[in-house]
């Protein structure tokens, strides 16, 4: 209904501009004084959200990070005495590294299981539609419903995996108590709970491909690695950065999937940048060194993500 | 190198013109030998993925140790919600997400209009703020605002968790709402401004009217975020009776880890809300939710 006033409208905004072309200019520049107020308003309360929940605390984590103190109450200005303290422990660097490390593996990890999916996917088989829904669970179940039954499945000898290894012969690999292999559970669980985020995104960029590409290049002598290496991989390539860059992001702020399946243990092997932070300030107190890390992690992704919005802004330009 | 050709049979016709129609059929039947081969890959990769779910569902049915019903049953479910605080959980979170996505929607949908249509230098750099606050760390805010919440009595509260979720999910939303808007025309509104509309009344009446798809998969992103949520709730919230869901799955949890079946019936219960509004909104669900917007502007 709202269409067709709009477009009966339109039709009458044809008609009607024609012939008195000096009336709406007078119009143009009266709706743009209005318009600068309008917009101010419709903006007004995204910007005082963004203020308190955003803008507030960050400041307030900035005195945080230079003062001693609890949670109760702010100490003494100690300048940059928490970031040195916390550059110069063993336990921020070991989580650094395993932040980096999950993050490389949850980035191309899901990456690559969600491209090998998509291009799956992306011909016509039995059921398609159905297959693509159902694959798109682990990332709409919530974690705290997936890391219980992950646990389920690894967390002692007698799980279902463990077993299941023993009874091939392989040993019973302690999945969550060995310090390697938590730290790799942990990458698996994370490349389980986000392929299908890469799968929908290339999926997407796929759909948007004209297949006659590819039938004039298989006419032309292409090789199946060719058209995929010069076809496909260039025209997802958009998609690829964004969701590499998105990607990157949800892993290093990943707090929930490490926290529920192995709350960073053992001996700390699975603690990530975030999951000390919490623990530094909830469980050691010790709100002015958790408060730094948080807020070394912040100012690495305000530097990282604005030199990446400027790159998403030239490609789309492009 | 074939393969990609009979990989779009609808294209076939095309391609027949040129080459015999022999030629053709043996194309086609590679092409249902390959797309056999695709359905059976896809069928055992999606049942392994689908292992930890299914775990939950059947665990969840299966009688508990010191049950005698045989076969799938529901005492777990009912014991799960007359032994515990399961129903104030639930609503607690649908209290909680529900007004998310209400607030958030309303907060996000009048400032993506001004970053679709505003030309200005301040809308250019709010949409880059944006963009950098999503990206930060919520752990960074979460200690100040406990600070402050604290001050206010909004710690152990709904209210509290419920600002906090706005404020996060709002900074994707006006993202995907701008997106959205983007792709309605503004000659709809200059007809509207023709006819003596406001700038206010053609963002109501023309944009907003018909943005349902757009606000849907909004509501949608600000729903799973608000549900799925456990950092914010576990700083936030302190007593049993005040928990959202994922407190109440993961104390139930730590409590009761052998009581598998009555763990796994609570978990259920929290994932069957998320998978409903996803199986019933399937069409809007834009995953990631800037993730889409990003790509389409």
């Amino acid at each position: 209904m709202t269409t067709t006033t709009a477009q009966s409208g339109l039709s009458r905004a044809r008609k009607g501009i024609a012939p008195s072309g000096t009336g709406s200019g007078n119009r143009k520049s009266k709706l743009s004084a209005q318009t600068t107020r309008t917009f101010f308003w419709l903006l007004l309360p995204s910007v005082v959200l963004l203020v308190l929940i955003h803008g507030y605390p960050l400041i307030y984590a900035a005195v945080q990070a230079t003062h001693d103190g609890d949670l109760l109450q702010t100490g003494d200005f100690v300048a940059g005495d928490n970031f040195a303290k916390v550059l110069s422990s063993p336990a921020f660097w070991k989580a650094a590294q395993f932040t980096l490390m999950f993050t490389i593996v949850g980035v191309f990890g899901s990456w690559l299981v969600g491209l090998g999916l998509a291009l799956l996917l992306r011909t016509k088989i039995p059921a398609g539609g159905t297959f693509k829904v159902l694959l798109l669970l682990p990332w709409v179940v919530p974690i705290v419903v997936s890391s219980t039954a992950w646990n389920w499945l690894v967390a002692t000898p007698d799980s279902l995996i463990p077993s299941l290894f023993r009874n091939l012969g392989l040993g019973t690999p302690l999945f969550l108590a060995d310090p390697n292999l938590a730290a790799i559970t942990v990458m698996v669980f994370k490349v389980w709970v986000s392929f299908p985020f890469m799968m929908m995104m290339i999926s997407a960029a796929l759909a948007s491909v004209d297949s006659t590409v590819y039938e004039a290049a298989s006419m032309d002598g292409a090789t199946r690695w060719q058209q995929f290496s010069q076809i496909t991989l260039p025209l997802i390539a958009r998609s690829t950065y964004i969701s590499w860059i998105l990607m990157t992001i949800f892993c290093v702020n990943d707090f929930p999937t490490i926290y529920l399946l192995t709350g960073g243990g053992p001996v700390n092997a699975t603690t990530s940048l975030v999951v000390l932070a919490y623990r530094t300030v909830f469980q050691d107190f010790a709100t002015g060194p958790g408060v730094a890390i948080a807020f070394l992690m912040t100012m690495t992704l305000v530097v990282i993500s604005v030199l990446l919005y400027r790159q998403i802004r030239k490609s789309s330009v492009e | 190198m074939s393969a990609v050709v009979h990989a779009h049979p609808q294209s076939g016709p095309v391609l027949g013109v040129a080459g015999p129609a022999k030629n053709k059929r043996v194309l086609s039947e590679a092409g249902d030998r390959g797309r056999w081969w695709r359905f059976t890959a896809i069928l055992l990769i999606t049942a392994i993925v689908l292992v930890p779910i299914m775990v939950t569902v059947v665990l969840a049915f299966t009688p508990g140790p010191n049950s005698t019903a045989t076969g799938l049953t529901f005492e777990n479910l009912a014991s799960v919600f007359s032994g515990t605080l399961a129903a104030t959980w639930l609503q607690n979170s649908l209290i909680t997400t529900l007004s998310t996505v209400l607030v958030s929607v309303a907060v996000a949908a009048p400032a993506g209009y001004v970053l679709s249509r505003g030309r200005s230098k301040a809308v250019s750099g709010y949409s880059l703020l944006l963009f950098v606050m999503q990206s930060l760390p919520i752990i960074t805010s979460v200690v100040p605002l406990f600070i402050l919440f604290a001050a206010m009595g909004l710690v152990d509260n709904l209210l509290g968790i419920t600002i906090i979720y706005v404020g996060s999910t709002m900074t994707v939303a006006t993202w995907m709402m701008a997106a959205y808007f983007d792709s309605i025309p503004i000659s709809l509104e200059e007809a509207s401004w023709i006819d003596g509309c406001s700038v206010f009344g053609s963002f109501t009446k023309v944009v907003l009217r018909n943005s349902l798809p757009g606000i849907l998969s909004t509501a949608i992103f600000a729903f799973l975020l608000a549900w799925n949520d456990y950092l914010v709730a576990i700083v936030f919230l302190r007593s049993n009776e005040i928990f959202t869901l994922p407190m109440g799955v993961q104390s139930f949890f730590q409590q009761n880890a052998t009581d598998w079946t009555s763990v796994m019936a609570l978990a259920v219960v929290m994932m069957l809300p998320p998978i409903i509004v996803f199986a019933t909104l399937n069409k809007y669900f834009s995953v990631g939710g800037i993730g889409g917007s990003l790509a389409g502007r």
